[in-house]
């Protein structure tokens, strides 16, 4: 067994951090306060190739692979969640639907330039009745031809109000349900017909847009369809797998702040004549963190070399999300109690941190669902067919 | 037109602490970064690069030894065209007179140079003898402290800082130019060139090619000049020194008490 | 008691001759400022006159500009035994070329063992050109030098990652030894006014510098320093008194003006110039605090500070406990005074 990283791999970590630490931790608070997307810092992202971290060359990708992929997430969930949030919605879920499921046409015209950081994207599913219950979704894309035509609205959308290429899960046979009746479309944003709604006043995450779409007669080309008709929600789900890792990358990488800012606060501040850092329940608060900073970092890793390597990694991948997202909860409300009243202001990081933690154990799947896939996973090895 | 870029790397200081009662250094995490301020002059090689119609191509040296090419690969994923990675016994323990004869020996093995931009002093040893003793190797003029750099039609111009302002000065290539850090904010490198470099792969595979010095310089140009004999430290940090008086006395104390800070 | 002082008390003139026979000797290059001898060089003799009292050997000076020559008796007053002067318009302002050949011409004659220059533009170009064309060895930003007697070899301390600690270095087989002193590092020597000589004039060939000015850079802006990297910070709180006293100081010293949360309750600074773990956390040089009572908060941002001085009325505010130097004194007294013994 080797623990280390590849070269390529290291020399990457150090690049990411940098950027990491120069252009996007120095207005975390400023785009969290104003509740704006750092679009100049997605363009310089872009501009090396981060936002496509994960595709092979071949499509404008950096081909460093799923690993790769962790670091970026893991290196910017370290100091801004709602940078995190952008480039996990474009990567994650936008530009790797189309990844898996692309035809070659498909990928050389829409991957190429979400790869390369001159488009953004997005993946749209959640409506109003349809977040857990995803299969319940009621948007209607209904054929013509060689034309299909969308109708319907979606929320909670991440990315959805800026992206250029957006993939959507629309119901075609209503009949079917989420085997059979639901297919995917890859659609571009300055279609007619694509509206942007409401965008959501969030707790947390401001730095991230989050908007409702409105479809109305919106033409979608036949040859858009991605993967095939009927087989959307399906192949989706292995979307979702992917993206289950690399937000427990992410929720290292704030763990890791939290962590990181305890023990230099217990180095710091004094009472009653000593360092915090002397102080037993401090000391045990930081060893609990640390121990389940290690234990996620470890889970994090070895699923992405998993990925990397071919192998099956469903489960584990539900793993990392809920235990990740928890994780970066518990180290987070450590923090702050480490903190003090200091960690409750506004001006000291705690507090968007802290906001921003707590979305990660709902959106992506809540932790009931991952649970509950973890679950049946694991029943079904042992031949029992879980009934939901 | 040929620009070589002198790289070194340092021991990062975020990963020790010195302990001045004991005398001691205490590495607790030993991580390395390219020198700051030759991280500034491969960004001022590459700014000329891209200003060029003319075909630049930009080589990465090594400023001192190195036991591996990564921080030559760093310099290549950031965009120089190419590195040469010296090894031998002889590079082992170079000090700067040695490199510079190196250096030398190997601008001339690559076919000459337009312009060596380098770091202007390092971080950990704070010398800035390297180039201007690499300028005496090869017998080019020489302009130190540049705080910005312009190469065309066979000259070098440099603006540099002199009293509280700033003059423009130029010579002709083929020169070497020092460049202080800070002076540039150098460019991150490119992710695909990054990942192909460190996996030796495509384009990348040969961009950093490896000579061996003994091909280079004779076994006595290889002495090193400089012993190090031992480190020294600061006397500790003694707060809480009060100064009394007048305010007349007391700004004098300042005054001395800054004048001694060397 | 020495001979010299000894003329002194009898008010005698001591004339220094040069000994006969050459080889050797420390040498002192001379950095001219505005007409004067510059203070690093008067050290640098210092520095010469403790090595060549151990060595047993002389220690000389040489001067390079254009109507220098009156200058050489300050080398002599410092304690050089010999003094070269080349005064020449084409080395009335320093330009490498030039000065190289002088200084080359002059040492492949002399074949010095050790040559001392200040930590100047001047001296950090012509040093190591100068060594590498000798195969002589090179210590720059030398601040304190001892001496291994038994092999003639001076042991420099130079500052390793901007003074955390000292590298000592030697070169014991290459001469000469080349040194830069960094200004200040050294004392200023004793300078006896009865000691003169007669300094020897050394040829000059023009030579054409290989570097031309062209003229001001009157549009160059050097990119901005943030107030995280600032190396001199000067800070002002409530107690401040008069703020409009905190720009000059700062402009005197170099530095970027700051404050704490007090200061910008007072509207005198910007949030973005809040030195406060809610703020900015800075680690210059050398940080100010005038008028800054300094509570946790405040202190935790300067703890990467090298050198702080306080300057606060009440002798109980916590800024005390963190400052290297304190100053129980109102600042509305203490900061103009500052300002001008800093002139």
């Amino acid at each position: 067994m080797d623990f280390t990283f590849s070269p390529e791999h290291v020399a990457l970590r150090r690049m990411i951090r940098e950027f990491a630490e120069n252009e996007v931790a120095p207005i975390a608070a400023e785009i969290d306060r104003e509740g704006r997307v750092p679009f100049e810092t997605l363009k310089m992202m872009g501009e090396i190739g981060l936002l496509g971290v994960c595709f092979p060359q071949e499509y404008g990708g950096m081909g460093a692979g799923e690993t790769g992929y962790c670091i970026l997430m893991e290196e910017l969930g370290r100091v801004c969640t709602s940078t995190a949030t952008n480039v996990g919605a474009h990567i994650g879920i936008g530009a790797m639907s189309i990844y898996l499921d692309g035809t070659e046409e498909q990928k050389q015209k829409y991957l190429n330039p979400l790869a390369r950081g001159e488009k953004m994207g997005a993946f749209v599913l959640t409506e109003a009745d349809a977040g857990s219950d995803a299969a319940a979704i009621r948007t209607r894309a209904v054929r013509e031809g060689d034309s299909w035509f969308l109708d319907g609205t979606k929320t909670f959308n991440t990315n959805g109000s800026f992206a250029e290429i957006v993939t959507v899960l629309a119901v075609t046979d209503p009949t079917l349900g989420a085997r059979g009746g639901i297919t995917a479309f890859i659609v571009e944003s300055d279609t007619p017909g694509f509206e942007v709604g409401t965008h959501e006043n969030k707790m947390g995450i401001r730095g991230s847009s989050t908007a409702e779409l409105i479809f109305d007669g919106m033409r979608v080309p036949h040859e858009n369809v991605l993967g095939k008709v009927g087989e959307g929600f399906v192949s989706f789900m292995k979307t979702l797998d992917m993206g289950r890792l690399t937000l427990g990358a992410a929720c290292l990488g704030g763990a890791q702040a939290a962590l990181d800012w305890s023990i230099e606060w217990a180095k710091t501040r004094k009472q009653f004549g000593v360092q915090l850092a002397h102080k037993q329940s401090v000391q045990w608060m930081i060893a609990n963190m640390a121990t389940e900073v290690e234990a996620l970092r470890s889970l994090v890793y070895r699923v992405a070399w998993m990925v990397d390597t071919g192998q099956p990694f469903s489960q584990l991948a539900a793993m990392c999300k809920m235990y990740g997202s928890e994780v970066a909860s518990r180290a987070i409300d450590m923090a702050l109690q480490i903190h003090g009243g200091l960690g409750y202001t506004r001006d000291f990081p705690i507090d968007r941190a802290f906001r921003d933690a707590r979305i990660a154990e709902i959106f992506e799947g809540t932790n009931e669902i991952q649970r509950i896939v973890i679950a049946s996973n694991i029943f079904r090895q042992h031949g029992v067919r879980i009934r939901p | 037109m040929r620009i070589i870029v002198v790289i070194g790397r340092v021991l990062d200081p975020e990963g020790f602490v010195v302990n001045r009662r004991r005398g001691r250094i205490f590495v607790n995490r030993e991580e390395y970064l390219i020198q700051p301020a030759d991280r500034c002059a491969l960004e001022a090689a590459l700014r000329i690069k891209d200003s060029r119609s003319v075909d630049v191509e930009v080589v990465a040296l090594p400023r001192c030894p190195l036991p591996d090419d990564d921080v030559l690969r760093l310099a290549v994923a950031t965009g120089a065209d190419r590195a040469i990675y010296l090894t031998g016994d002889g590079v082992a323990k170079a000090d700067d007179a040695v490199m510079a004869r190196i250096l030398a020996a190997a601008v001339e093995r690559l076919g000459g140079a337009d312009l060596i931009l380098t770091g202007a002093t390092t971080m950990d040893t704070g010398q800035a003898q390297l180039a201007p003793r690499v300028a005496e190797a090869l017998g080019w003029p020489q302009i130190l402290d540049a705080l910005h750099v312009e190469a065309a039609d066979g000259r070098v111009t440099a603006i540099l800082k002199e009293g509280n302002g700033y003059v423009t000065v130029e010579t002709d290539l083929p020169a070497v130019v020092t460049v202080p850090q800070d002076t540039v904010k150098p460019r991150y490198p490119d992710g695909v060139r990054l990942i192909n470099v460190y996996k030796r792969e495509g384009e990348m595979a040969t961009a950093v090619e490896e000579w061996d010095v003994a091909g280079l310089v004779d076994a006595e140009a290889l002495q090193p000049l400089l012993e190090k004999r031992g480190q020294d430290f600061p006397p500790e940090r003694e707060r809480g020194v009060r100064a009394s008086g007048t305010p007349e006395e007391m700004a004098r104390a300042v005054a001395d008490a800054l004048g001694q800070r060397v | 008691m020495t001979a010299s002082y000894l003329d002194l008390l009898m008010a005698q003139q001591e004339e220094v001759t040069e000994a006969e026979g050459g080889g050797g000797g420390i040498w002192v290059v001379a950095d001219v400022v505005g007409g004067a001898v510059a203070p690093v060089t008067l050290e640098a003799l210092g520095a010469a006159r403790t090595l060549a009292d151990s060595l047993g050997a002389y220690v000389y000076g040489v001067l390079l500009g254009d109507g220098v020559s009156d200058l050489a008796q300050k080398l002599y007053q410092a304690g050089a035994d010999g003094v070269r002067v080349a005064d020449h318009s084409s080395l009335a302002r320093f330009a490498l070329a030039p000065y190289l050949k002088v200084l080359s011409d002059l040492f492949e004659g002399e074949q010095p063992e050790v040559v001392i220059f200040g930590a100047t533009a001047q001296g950090q170009a012509l040093a190591p050109r100068l060594a590498q064309r000798m195969g002589g060895g090179l210590i720059e930003h030398v601040v304190g030098a001892t001496l291994d007697e038994a092999t003639r070899t001076v042991q420099g301390a130079y500052p390793a990652y901007g003074g955390e600690y000292y590298e000592i270095g030697a070169c014991p087989d290459a001469r000469p030894q080349f040194l830069t002193v960094e200004a200040g590092a050294f004392p200023v020597p004793f300078l006896d006014e009865y000691r003169t000589g007669e300094p020897t004039a050394v040829e000059v060939e023009p030579v054409e510098p290989a570097v031309r000015a062209v003229g001001l850079a009157e549009d160059f802006e050097p990119p901005p320093v943030p107030l995280a990297k600032a190396r001199v910070v000067v800070a002002a709180g409530r107690q401040v008194g008069d703020f409009d006293q905190v720009e000059p100081l700062a402009a005197a010293l170099g530095g970027q003006v700051a404050g704490d949360r007090g200061a910008r309750d007072a509207g005198w600074i910007e949030p973005g110039q809040i030195v406060d773990v809610r703020g900015v956390m800075v680690a210059p040089d050398l940080y100010v605090a005038a008028g800054i009572r300094g509570d946790t908060f405040h202190n935790a941002a300067i703890e990467e500070a090298k050198f702080i001085v306080a300057i606060h009325p009440d002798a109980d505010a916590p800024i005390f406990q963190v400052a290297d130097l304190c100053l129980e004194a109102d600042p509305r007294a203490v900061l103009p005074a500052l300002l001008k013994a800093l002139e």
